[in-house]
């Protein structure tokens, strides 16, 4: 594991959360007496990164590459099918239920969608205090303390405390999320397209809210996301994911002024930049993700790819380092590659 | 009226009337749109633009919603004096849309080839074998790999990008001189956005068609659009060519909307966001709407809503600072 060695020398901090060869893979069965399993989708393939404490890690990819089930995983949602996951530098795996019951506390989400992610049937004040009296041992005046100290940071007003969800916009909500998972003070949040389903105006708000409290608080965010002008803004290094793959890696500005993976170029250059007349080159790939259960052969990008040469069919391409902190998979770059 | 002028709308407002009051979700818009031009309507949840285009179709929700006053002049004439089955035929064939979930514009127990073949089969009478050989053709427009294959599948047979493809082939199938496309490609990824774009534009060139696009992504707006028009809450705040827009806006919406995009092309520190939210549509304030989170507002902005101010050749904004009567 270059790539995590490497990551432990060039970041200032310790990474507080690592993934070695991480992988996912769900069995498709077919019957209903007799289950047979007929296949195996590949979502996560062998993805390695680490977060360092205090910074932003982002994901990036299609719909479809996995980057979902990567946060589902750190989040031990799902369970790995390989691969370690290690926490202040301890396996994962190896916690004893107390240490597990922690590693919750320590780990939170923000999910896309508001309108789903809280409950409608709680009043904002329950649905922030939930997750303090499952961890913490407090009484109700230091819950209401807590409670109204975390909105106030979220920027929303006290009052706002005793009325439900459906009394708040979009932005709002996704600042009651924030608070809900700001309340055990977590060391590790999972953002799982924070502002895809917010408007323009309010997206800004909300991911000024995110930098702000990682400033203050020396959070580490682990960011899924699609668009990547918000990935640009947000993170400080940025893995691409491909068919559950990470086929590049470096930091933010890094990625974006000097991509090397056709598919990151490919896929930069097909984010609309939000002005006319910036003149960019325009890679337009043929074609769509191909399904994880069979993925193609050799490089899984080279059906698609317009560099596309020789050993892409057959040979796999391994991680290679290319320059200090950017790594990429790709057989344009390996030793004694074009 | 000039030659080149496919649409003019003026002064349309469709209000809903719920039990609460009245909700003027478009108030006073009037833009105009030439032949073949692509203009982008941008604004946030709420702002309108869709209650606009709906109402340009005739399909506003009823009852509750209802077109109180204005004039829409398509090709010459008013289509609010259009009767239901004469607008039938004109959203068949003059103008169409294209919306933003392909899952739920298609019918999911139809083929693909039986949804293409349906937009003919109301006219003349054709042989099934020219209906299906124009099926088959315009699957090929929209560049769907092996189309006598794709005749005969489902909707739920394709992906998200092919069922896109086949709702817009549905959109060119009678050549319209409109097409409005409603946040045509929010549910897809950007690879296939971009692909699906190049296309539009294509059948654009193709067939002459204006396109209207509703949307809140400025990418789009920058990549396809020859004019844009701002909305907030119910009214265009600006209207002027792309660039223009972009590198001088005048409305201090459309300012702060662009400072709180974050950049593709360089590392920003921080975004500048607008403070409050957009005001409730039932309970607009009396002056200008944007007011209560304006930076730049002052004492008239609160009493009197702006009047549209002409600040370059096609730029138009309502805002009081661009008053220099007094």
């Amino acid at each position: 594991m270059t790539q995590v060695e490497r990551h432990e020398e060039s970041a200032a901090a310790e990474p507080l959360i690592v993934a070695e060869n991480v992988k996912k893979h769900f069995s498709v069965t077919r019957g209903l007496v007799f289950r047979q399993t007929v296949g195996q989708v590949r979502a996560v393939d062998g993805v390695s990164f680490s977060v360092p404490q205090g910074q932003t890690y982002s994901l990036v990819g299609e719909s479809g590459c996995g980057k979902t089930t990567t946060a589902k995983v750190v989040l031990l949602v799902e369970s790995l099918t390989s691969g370690t996951l290690r926490f202040e530098g301890r396996d994962v795996s190896a916690f004893t239920p107390d240490q597990l019951t922690e590693y919750r506390a320590s780990v939170q989400a923000v999910f896309q969608d508001p309108w789903s992610s809280l409950n409608p049937r709680l009043k904002v004040e329950s649905i922030i205090a939930e997750p303090l009296t499952a961890h913490r041992r407090l009484t109700k005046a230091e819950l209401r303390e807590q409670v109204l100290s975390l909105l106030e940071e979220v920027g929303l007003h006290p009052s706002h405390a005793y009325r439900y969800p459906h009394e708040f916009s979009g932005g709002q909500r996704q600042r009651i999320a924030i608070a809900r998972a700001l309340a055990l003070r977590p060391k590790l949040i999972v953002l799982d397209e924070p502002v895809s389903a917010l408007d323009v105006s309010i997206r800004a708000q909300i991911m000024n809210l995110l930098k702000q409290l990682q400033i203050e608080y020396n959070l580490s965010y682990l960011l899924i996301a699609h668009q990547l002008a918000t990935v640009r803004y947000m993170s400080h290094k940025i893995g691409v994911m491909y068919l559950g793959k990470i086929v590049e890696e470096a930091d933010s500005h890094d990625l974006f002024d000097n991509p090397r993976h056709p598919y990151t170029r490919a896929l930069i250059s097909a984010s609309l930049s939000s002005r006319p007349g910036v003149e960019r080159e325009e890679i337009v790939l043929t074609g769509e993700v191909p399904s994880p259960i069979d993925p193609p052969s050799g490089c899984a990008f080279h059906p698609r790819c317009p560099s596309v040469f020789e050993p892409c069919a057959d040979e796999t391409p391994v991680i290679e380092s290319i320059a200090e902190g950017h790594i990429v998979s790709c057989h344009l770059y390996q030793q004694g590659g074009r | 009226m000039n030659h080149d002028v496919l649409l003019e709308v003026e002064d349309l407002r469709t209000h809903f009337f719920t039990r609460t009051g009245v909700v003027k979700a478009v108030d006073g818009v009037s833009f105009t749109l030439d032949r073949g031009e692509t203009l982008g309507i941008v604004g946030e949840s709420g702002s309108g633009k869709s209650m606009t285009a709906l109402s340009l179709m005739r399909l506003v929700p009823e009852p509750g919603g209802r077109i109180v006053s204005g004039r829409i002049m398509f090709d010459g004439e008013d289509l609010l004096l259009k009767d239901s089955s004469e607008m039938s035929v004109i959203r068949g064939r003059e103008i169409c849309m294209i919306l933003q979930d392909p899952m739920t514009s298609l019918n999911p127990v139809l083929s693909i080839g039986n949804q293409l073949m349906e937009t003919y089969r109301s006219d003349e009478r054709h042989s099934s074998r020219d209906l299906w050989e124009r099926g088959v053709d315009l699957l090929r427009k929209v560049r769907i790999p092996a189309p006598e294959i794709r005749m005969r599948a489902f909707p739920h047979q394709m992906s998200g990008g092919m069922r896109q493809r086949v709702v817009g082939a549905i959109a060119i199938s009678r050549m319209p001189s409109l097409i409005i496309a409603d946040e045509p490609t929010t549910s897809l990824d950007a690879t296939i956005q971009l692909q699906y774009l190049r296309l539009l534009k294509d059948i654009q060139k193709e067939t002459g068609a204006a396109i209207i696009f509703i949307t809140h992504d400025f990418g789009i707006v920058a990549r396809m659009c020859d004019r844009v028009a701002v909305m907030y809450a119910g009214r265009i705040v600006e209207n002027a060519d792309v660039s223009e827009l972009f590198y001088n806006p005048q409305h201090p919406y459309t300012e702060a909307l662009l400072g709180s995009v974050p950049d593709l092309e360089q590392d920003v520190e921080w975004l500048t966001s607008i403070a409050g939210q957009p005001p409730n549509l039932d309970d607009m304030p009396p002056g200008c709407s944007f007011e209560p989170r304006c930076p730049y507002a002052f004492g008239r902005c609160v009493e009197e809503y702006p009047r549209e101010f002409l600040v370059a050749q096609r730029h138009r904004a309502s805002c009081w600072r661009l008053d220099d009567t007094g």
